[in-house]
């Protein structure tokens, strides 16, 4: 309300902030006044534009219904889309679904804002210096057919993502025309290790973990209830684990050296030095053993020499906590023992998992609490599972200069790979790159040839969960909308194209990828349970429920883990000059950061430290009040691969010799709302790997930290530190020692 | 003194928003029962006179678009109001769907450019006649249900409680004000709204000159008038 002629005049004088407050305050009053009454409502101002042709079923105003599967993660969660005048508005859970039963996470419930997001790339690119040019799709399909011709398959590589259903059986057999075996998955915080370790203890990669079933939980770092495998489906057995089996509530331990959300609903929270989880696990049968429980004699001799003073000293696990947590695993059974990803990112990171797993064969749990879980009966449909052993073949190859052509889906390399593996100079030797991207992330930045996918809410798809829930299921992924950008293009589509410019007679059939999906699900429609239905009918049936539920075939659980070869190192030396274990922590949101420009995600109080849009260093008060540290301070974190500054926090919920930064944060692209928000950990790891799997051990990197002498407001949710004596949180109101484990139960 | 000067520019500033304000302020009074809106002007001139407008006796064929209407009942076209909290605009298609087969008025200028949207596919960008701020939800098959379908009230009068006599219009204009004030004013007289066998939620909205609910005596079903917590339109 300060008219041009008036600012004119000040601009010679810039008026100080007080000047400027009264003045608004005037106008503001000045605008209260003009704006009584009901003249703000803008009468034949707005357009109201109404439909051409509107279909039967479209009543403005009210909504409509498709149910789909949610994109955000591989949990594979049913979801049921509202949509209104053509736009989907809201994403809730299929309440048909065994995996999330009608709920929804808040990862799930951003997937709109993936859909919307203005920094999508909307037109196939082609690098042309530094920039790229917009070219057509023809055209870019034309220079794929001509940098693949003359080039063997040896020289073709694809890096996907996780990917599973009819998207991996068509990448197959494009990858197959080509003459090529070089399918790179690879997922950074994919539970590979875990799977490594189930499959030789249970036989099977993936069981059935029955949360509800148990009377206790142990859990080695597995945050279920945040990020771990299926954390919607986690969550409700967790609701029934805490009603109780038999009236018996269930009471959960959590053995971890950096809190995560799992751990903070923990009864009890047990902090252990870094990667002696496995230590602990062979202590706690070695008490079992002592206590009466009977151990098989190759099991008794592995934990032999793991008695409580030794395990209590490697571990920093009190002998009075390990003692109660014995009485308590063998007063209640069934019990479950899960081994989650804090443990298994060490070079011993396999023998923690394996340690972990007897644990459950001897407390018994194999068959009750852990149960075969059901698999989808079509071997090339089950999901190519991500791992980050994959990175590391395709790093060495890619130095090696080995692919003069590399296609790129849904991972993002350059953000994930570890710094020491100087990922992003070696994808410069690969001679042509192409990224199917949503976004230009900092892979896609890299590549010569983007081509723009359409969001998981405009796209065709089948998905088979890796975690079954319940009976084997097909999840199938449904448009919610029209697409919102004209030049986009589906993965399927695009992949159908490509293989149909090697073997186009075999693919005539099929226009475009619904096609070919519908095609696909109707030749196995007896093998579906629906071989009595028309087509026309089983397929409306398919999309109306968005889920095929199957027997499944159930694989059998071996349960033979032994203690054969199980060779735990002794508790890791401190390092002098890179005194702190760094736990790149993965939260619930943001994961690997694929999501991060997702503003829901970012505006979203981290749960146990309620910062917003911004990284930080989990530090422990005390070791914090030893170096001088105080909220805020921005310190430098090296490692021997590289450096990153973040502000401090305080955290009473990590061992003093560890600091955490959690993963997601610090891009260096990936749109607006990305861009530039803290820091990236990835980039400060070092190449280190479990020594039996070959993935990367992440938590074995060794930093120290200084402060840089900058100090700044932390931006959290919660208020001042500490706060006042009546808002202390509950814990906090008795010392550890003084609470009785026996009382809480 | 540089600061006092500094100041002083601000409030000049200050004078001129508010005269700005006084100048608003030559506009007749707000809230009146007839208010009317701003005369707003239509990509076509669509005429509801003769579409909802009376027939004329004297010419049974009515073809004199002067002097009479065709009484076309207001839902046939605004089919969405008994079905959705919004009116809707008819889609194209369905004033194509009879002025395709109306051979005598075809070449006429309005007619023309509504072909010429048809054929181009296009939607036309009518402008909004009846706007009420984003924080007020109302609901318009709920009245039609109640006048039209409970009580059977002749549609064009249900319609004109709020939106005047759109029959007699060309493009429509706004001829009530809508604000809430009005819009309470009819609630408080004889439009009793049954929450059967509940209690209404809340009891806020009668602070607002909404009644508060009563529970009849014979049949103890809860009477209240109009809406009876501020949710209801506010949400």
């Amino acid at each position: 309300m300060i008219d041009s002629s008036s600012i004119k005049q000040l601009a010679g004088h810039p008026f100080d902030r007080r000047d400027f407050l009264k003045v608004l305050g005037w106008s503001g009053a000045a605008v209260a006044l003009s704006g009584c009454g009901n003249t703000s409502i803008e009468n034949g101002k707005e357009t109201v534009v109404s439909y051409v042709e509107a279909a039967d079923y479209v009543i403005p105003g009210v909504a409509v219904y498709y149910n789909s599967t949610c994109a955000q993660c591989d949990a594979g969660c049913n979801i049921n889309g509202r949509v209104r005048e053509g736009r989907v508005l809201k994403l809730e859970g299929n309440a048909a679904s065994a995996i999330n039963r009608g709920k929804m996470c808040g990862l799930g419930q951003a997937g709109v804002q993936h859909h919307y997001n203005p920094d999508r790339v909307r037109e196939p690119l082609l690098r042309k210096g530094d920039k790229g040019e917009t070219i057509s799709w023809d055209k870019a399909y034309a220079l794929i057919a001509e940098k693949l011709n003359g080039v063997s398959g040896e020289q073709v590589a694809f890096l996907s993502g996780a990917v599973s259903g009819h998207l991996k059986v068509l990448l197959g057999n494009y990858l197959e025309s080509l003459g090529s075996k070089n399918l790179y998955v690879y997922e950074a915080v994919a539970p590979a290790v875990q799977r490594a370790a189930n499959k030789k203890a249970y036989g099977t990669e993936m069981p059935r973990f029955n949360i509800n079933k148990a009377k206790v939980v142990l859990s080695f770092g597995a945050d279920f209830l945040g990020s771990w495998v299926s954390p919607v489906h986690f969550s409700q057995q967790y609701a029934q684990f805490r009603k109780g089996v038999d009236g018996q509530r269930g009471v959960l331990v959590q053995v971890e050296s950096k809190m995560t959300l799992t751990g903070a609903n923990a009864d009890r929270w047990l902090v252990v030095r870094p990667g002696t989880e496995g230590i602990l696990a062979l202590g706690i049968i070695n008490a079992l053993g002592a206590s009466g429980v009977t151990l098989s004699g190759d099991v008794a001799a592995a934990v032999q020499g793991y008695d409580k003073a030794r395990v209590s000293n490697d571990t920093g696990v009190s002998v009075e906590h390990l003692d109660k947590l014995v009485a308590l695993l063998k007063e209640r059974t069934p019990s479950l023992v899960l081994a989650g990803s804090a443990a298994e990112g060490y070079a011993h990171g396999s023998q923690n998992a394996a340690a972990i797993n007897l644990l459950n064969q001897v407390l018994g749990n194999v068959g009750k609490t852990i149960e075969a879980s059901a698999s989808v009966p079509f071997p090339q449909m089950i999901p190519a599972k991500g791992n980050t052993a994959a990175l590391k073949t395709l790093n060495d190859d890619l130095a090696a200069g080995k692919y003069k052509v590399l296609f790129t889906y849904a991972t993002n390399p350059v953000f994930t790979a570890p710094g020491s593996m100087k990922f992003k100079a070696n994808l410069a030797k690969a001679g042509f790159k192409v990224a199917f991207a949503h976004y230009l992330d900092e892979t896609a930045l890299e590549a010569d040839l983007v081509l723009p996918l359409d969001s998981a809410l405009e796209d065709w798809g089948t998905q088979v969960p890796e975690y079954m829930a319940e009976g084997a299921q097909i999840n199938i992924q449904q448009p919610l909308m029209e697409k919102l950008h004209a030049n986009t293009q589906g993965m399927g589509d695009i992949l159908l194209t490509l293989v149909k410019q090697r073997e186009a007679d075999k693919y005539k059939d099929f226009a475009d990828y619904y096609g070919y999906l519908r095609g696909s699900l109707l030749t196995i429609k007896g093998a579906l349970g629906s071989g009595g239905t028309d087509d026309d009918t089983f397929w409306d049936e398919t999309l109306t429920s968005g889920i095929i539920k199957l027997a499944g075939s159930a694989e059998q659980l071996s349960g033979n883990a032994s203690a054969a070869g199980l060779q735990l190192p002794a508790a890791a030396a401190a390092d002098a000059q890179y005194s702190f274990h760094l736990i790149p922590s993965v939260t619930a949101y943001l994961r690997d950061g694929r999501h991060t420009n997702q503003p829901w995600l970012q505006e979203s109080p981290d749960p146990l430290t309620t910062i917003v849009w911004d990284s930080w260093v989990e530090i422990h008060p005390k070791k914090a009040a030893e170096l001088g540290i105080v909220e805020g301070d921005v310190l430098e974190v090296s490692s021997r691969t590289g450096s990153i500054r973040a502000q401090a926090y305080l955290f009473p919920g990590i061992h003093p010799d560890a600091i955490s930064i959690p993963l997601g944060r610090g891009h260096e692209a990936l749109g607006r709302y990305a861009k530039g928000y803290g820091v990236n950990p990835f980039q400060i790891l070092d190449a280190v790997f479990d020594q039996e799997t070959g993935e990367l051990a992440l938590h074995e990197t060794r930093v120290k930290i200084s402060k840089v002498g900058q100090r700044i407001i932390v931006v959290k949710d919660e208020g001042a530190a500490g706060g006042k004596p009546e808002q202390r949180r509950i814990a906090l109101s008795k010392s550890t020692d003084q609470v009785k484990l026996s009382e809480e139960v | 003194m540089h600061r006092f000067l500094r100041l002083s520019f601000m409030l000049m500033g200050l004078l001129v928003a508010s005269g700005s304000y006084a100048a608003d302020t030559q506009k007749p009074t707000l809230t009146t029962e007839d208010d009317l809106g701003p005369q707003v002007t239509q990509p076509i001139e669509f005429p509801h006179y003769r579409h909802a407008g009376l027939k004329n006796p004297d010419d049974p064929t009515n073809s004199d678009p002067s002097k009479g209407g065709m009484e076309i009942d207001c839902q046939y076209c605004h089919t969405y109001a008994r079905r959705s909290a919004v009116a809707g605009i008819p889609p194209l298609q369905k004033c194509i769907g009879c002025h395709q087969n109306i051979e005598s008025v075809r070449n006429k200028p309005r007619i023309v450019e509504l072909f010429k949207y048809w054929d181009a596919k296009k939607a036309i960008p009518w402008k909004k006649v009846h706007d009420l701020p984003d924080f007020v939800r109302f609901n318009h098959e709920r009245h039609i249900k109640r006048f039209v379908e409970q009580q059977n009230r002749p549609t064009q009068e249900a319609c004109g409680y709020c939106h005047g006599d759109v029959k007699s219009m060309t493009v429509a204009r706004r001829s009530k004000s809508l604000a809430m004030g009005w819009c309470a004013s009819c609630h408080e007289k004889n439009h009793p709204v049954t929450a059967e066998g509940g209690t209404p939620i809340g009891n806020q909205a009668y602070w607002y000159k909404f009644q508060k609910p009563v529970v009849a005596s014979s049949d103890g079903v809860v009477k209240a008038q109009g809406p009876n917590d501020c949710w209801h339109c506010h949400k």
